[in-house]
């Protein structure tokens, strides 16, 4: 039992080693770190906003009413379509949050009407019986659509919360409905609840074809009705070849106008009539898809609603042949060549696009308008002196905490088995603060509280070992043979001890949320590497201790 | 070099099961009276699972009054209002029932917008049995300007549910429950704008009614699934008595945590949670203890009665028992001191949870065996002559 071989001494010393590795950007003081590879120096820890400070918002999307939207945006699509086939109907209803029910004059037309229906939307179950149609989603097609719904407001959201790229907003989807905000170091809500609101500035324009701007050769004056607006590849390039231009541009106050930043700073630019087209609070949806003929290009549909469908037509038609621009906060995302006239409300356009600019593109032309409406179901905000108070309770907690105990194990066993146990307890400190960083895990108060209880539990297993090698001396047994029984009778304990407390570890982190799930991390991490350090650790220790110093009487 | 202290090294060995009626009488008591204090006093559930709304303020200078904050606060018709100190004399934590959305909640968004947003402007309910709400601004305003003046109010909103071109009303759909949750934020909003003068707000917390409901079922769900997996752990683990005598020890420990919680009316929050279902897992940890050596003297001394053969095990592994609760104990006792005021109900149970545990996992679960007849068909009585204790057992049994 105490007979390591030398492979097993290394493995666990290099074990031991690692995670001292990974937990040490935490404990080095900023000055030290600044001099370190930076991938290394920044894989730290990261705090809970409860001891960071910030604020935190769920917030629940009503996808009811989305659907509800939907159907009755079908509901117009379907009684156009019945008309245009020449199908006598009563009526056309909506059965909120369910289906669509189409009364139909005579049974007769039934098959008709069923495939005028599946051929405008092949994704919808069609039932009922005689005279009646009922067309509803199918569970599996409502679930595309949700996620499709909440994935939207999720990068939405972070496009709105963070203009400028600098607050590092956490945003993620929360079950099926959810979505959870966070932004650290913030505390004035009414601001980031404006900026959950405000909408991004979406519109249609015709290019001016007249006027030729290439690179930096712009004209000094332009007519009227003109004005230019960078491109967005255009800015990139900027950020690119002249980041401290680019800086200037988000910080410049009052805001740029986009024909300023484009005399001053040359972009690449498109001047474009100042006459909306179509705004985007009339598109209802946009979608990366694929031509149906000609090998399947990577194109872009998109859908107004029937305001925006008419406008849009008439604008098409009389400008086959020119580019229309199509303008989102400021800078021109795409300004396609009218191939033919726009009309019956959806459109697609084609160029030569990845896949991966597709997405992007259908997404930012989305980014008008939320898709369905965010309600704050749960919010918290901390303020920064008081997260940092936490942080002081909570270590000093800690230490204090730490110190008791290895007070304690240190009178009770003594300075060798004793320091042992501590040392244990110290390398368990640090593989939890190594698991974290790995993990990507962040440190909330109850995640303290749960450092510290594991601090308390993992000793004891130490004192269950030696315990049982007291035991075991007093039997007359030798020193080797006490250590070797002590870990061998005391190990069963052990792991029904540590599991069934890893058990309510586990299933708070799976049934918590929020600062709770950092106290199931902590505990749960520290029992699991506590069964590493308490006794594969200290068995190493012992063993190298052991014949070392060729102990022929315990002091235990 | 110092020696190491025997700190539970006993030389007399007790009778621990001797007194197991008198221990018998007591946990039953304890938990009944647990049980019936949750039944009529009831949980101080905080926030988390009744939802509502918690912020913590600090007074700009000296003390907080409380006397005063408790009459400014719950003149704003937001419903129950409770304060406590928190941590210190200047920080109070102010915590407001939570909000249902009725007519009060809009005159108080009436209030917030005129105090925000400027005079003039009136917030009124709409049609009844929906949570529509119509907004009235002095001056006509665009779609830009609704928005930047409704989020004053605390309201998210979508674009269509915004007037087109420039009016000076508006109104906002909503649902009943949506208005609900809308009204926490005006509630907020209030209590910020009636004591901002003089008070710091440190921290706010705001869970609305759909979460509360939902955070209290899936906790309730935490602890039977969490006590079922330890239950299925142990059963495999132990023959079925020690199994049993484990799981009420922990029930027994899990039904006093929630008892103290009642009689000090400690916050049940989530932490409080984590408390419970923690104190669920440690609790078999000085029992497997204890159950580890009975078995192995149960092999050991085959004839040996069986109150006599627990005592003998107990007494055994008593300096590690009370050594693993020490451990503990110092670590947690630490929370209870230094940890700060939002982790004090969760340390004060765990303090609880460990010295409870170990009572437990002696006169609690090892007296259950002695009731559950571990082994009394094993025993032959012929070999026990003159055995007291054993007529004992089995009367128990």
């Amino acid at each position: 039992m105490l007979n390591l071989p030398r492979w097993q001494t290394l493995v666990i010393a290099g074990i031991t080693l690692l995670s001292v590795l990974f937990a040490l950007p935490n404990l080095l003081p900023a000055s030290v770190l600044q001099h370190l590879p930076q991938w290394y120096a920044t894989s730290r820890i990261n705090l809970g906003l409860d001891l960071r400070g910030g604020a935190h918002f769920l917030l629940e999307a009503d996808l009811r009413s989305v659907l509800n939207e939907r159907l009755t945006n079908l509901s117009d699509s379907v009684r156009a379509e019945l008309r245009k086939q020449q199908v006598p109907f009563k009526d056309v209803t909506v059965e909120p949050g369910k289906a669509l029910i189409v009364n139909l004059r005579n049974e007769a037309s039934r098959a008709k009407a069923i495939e005028a229906i599946r051929a405008f939307d092949p994704s919808l179950a069609v039932s009922g019986t005689g005279d009646t149609i009922r067309l509803a989603y199918s569970e599996q097609e409502l679930t595309r659509r949700k996620k499709e719904v909440i994935d939207q407001s999720i990068e939405i959201l972070r496009r709105r919360v963070d203009e400028t790229g600098t607050l590092e907003p956490t945003i993620t989807r929360q079950g099926d409905e959810r979505i959870l905000l966070q932004v650290p170091g913030i505390k004035d809500t009414t601001d980031l609840k404006r900026k959950i609101n405000q909408t991004a500035k979406l519109t249609f324009h015709l290019v001016n074809e007249d006027i030729a701007v290439t690179g930096q050769n712009i004209p000094q004056t332009l007519p009227p009705t003109t004005f230019l607006v960078p491109t967005r590849e255009g800015m990139q390039e900027l950020r690119r070849t002249n980041p401290k231009a680019w800086e200037d541009i988000q910080t410049a106050n009052p805001r740029l106008s986009p024909e300023q930043i484009c005399r001053r700073y040359q972009p690449q630019c498109l001047p474009v009539l100042k006459r909306v087209v179509v705004g985007g609070e009339d598109l209802d949806d946009s979608k990366a898809t694929f031509e149906q003929q000609q090998g399947g290009r990577p194109i872009i549909s998109f859908t107004f609603n029937s305001a925006g469908g008419r406008a849009f037509c008439a604008a098409t038609r009389a400008n086959i042949g020119k580019r229309l621009a199509i303008q989102l906060d400021g800078e021109i995302i795409s300004a396609p060549v009218v191939q033919s006239a726009i009309c019956g409300g959806s459109g697609i356009i084609t160029g030569s696009f990845t896949t991966q600019q597709t997405q992007e593109q259908s997404l930012l032309l989305r980014s008008g308008a939320l898709p369905a409406t965010l309600t704050i179901i749960q919010e918290s905000t901390v303020g920064a002196d008081l997260g940092a108070d936490a942080i002081q309770a909570g270590t000093v907690a800690a230490l204090v905490g730490t110190a008791l105990v290895a007070i304690f194990m240190f009178v009770a066993y003594g300075p060798v088995f004793g320091g042992f146990a501590n040392l244990a307890m110290l390398v368990n400190l640090l593989m939890v603060f190594a698991g974290m960083s790995i993990l990507g895990a962040s440190l909330t108060l109850p995640g303290i509280a749960g450092l510290v209880l594991t601090v308390g539990m993992a000793v004891d297993s130490n004192v269950l070992i030696y315990e049982r090698v007291r035991e075991e001396k007093a039997l007359g047994r030798s020193a080797f043979s006490s250590l070797a029984t002590g870990y061998e009778r005391a190990m069963s304990a052990i792991i029904d001890a540590n599991l069934t407390t890893l058990i309510a570890g586990v299933l708070l982190f799976g049934f918590g949320s929020g600062p709770i799930r950092g106290f199931a991390t902590t505990l749960s991490l520290g029992l699991l590497t506590s069964m590493f350090s308490s006794t594969i650790f200290t068995r190493m220790l012992l063993a190298v201790w052991v014949r070392w110093r060729r102990p022929t009487e315990l002091v235990i | 070099m110092w020696k190491p202290v025997h700190v539970f090294a006993f030389k007399r060995k007790f009778d621990f099961l001797g007194q197991r009626r008198t221990a018998l009488i007591l946990s039953t008591l304890i938990n009944i009276v647990s049980i019936a204090a949750v039944f009529t006093f009831g949980l101080n559930f905080g926030i988390d699972f009744r939802g509502g709304i918690a912020i913590q303020a600090k007074a700009k200078d000296g003390t907080a009054e409380l006397d005063q904050l408790r009459n400014t606060v719950g003149a704003l018709g937001v419903g129950e209002v409770s304060l406590q100190e928190f941590g210190d004399p200047s920080t109070v934590l102010i915590r407001v029932q939570r909000q249902e959305g009725d007519a009060q909640c809009v005159a108080g968004a009436q209030r917030v917008m005129q105090k925000r947003a400027g005079q003039g402007w009136l917030v009124k309910p709409g049609a009844a049995g929906t949570g529509d709400v119509e907004f009235t601004s002095p001056t006509p305003l665009d779609a830009a300007n609704w928005r930047d003046a409704v989020s004053r109010a605390g309201l998210t909103l979508q674009e269509r549910q915004l007037p087109r071109g420039s009016t000076n009303t508006a109104r906002i759909d909503m649902s009943i429950e949506q208005r609900a949750e809308w009204c926490q934020q005006v509630a907020i909003k209030q209590v910020e704008d009636a004591i901002g003068a003089n008070y710091e707000m440190r921290g706010t917390e705001s869970v609305g009614p759909k979460i509360g409901d939902e955070l209290m079922r899936s906790g309730i769900w935490a602890v039977i699934a969490t006590m079922a997996a330890i239950a299925i752990y142990v059963w495999v683990r132990f023959e079925w008595q020690f199994a049993v005598g484990a799981l009420i020890a922990m029930l027994h420990d899990v039904i006093s945590t929630i008892g103290i919680f009642v009689l000090f009316q400690l916050d049940f929050s989530l932490t409080a949670l984590a408390a419970v279902l923690t104190i669920a897992g440690y609790s078999i940890n000085d029992t497997v203890v204890v159950f580890d050596r009975v078995r192995e003297n149960m092999r050991r001394y085959k004839k040996m009665p069986l109150v006599d053969l627990l005592n003998q095990s107990i007494n055994e592994t008593l300096s590690r028992t009370l050594m693993t609760s020490a451990t503990v104990f110092v670590a947690v006792a630490a929370l209870v001191l230094f940890g700060g005021p939002v982790l004090q109900s969760f340390s004060v149970a765990m303090l609880w949870g460990v010295i409870v545990g170990t009572y437990s996992s002696v006169w609690v679960a090892c007296a259950g065996l002695v009731y559950l007849g571990l082994r009394s068909d094993s025993l032959r009585p012929a070999d026990d002559k003159a055995d007291k204790t054993d007529k004992t057992e089995k009367a128990g049994a």
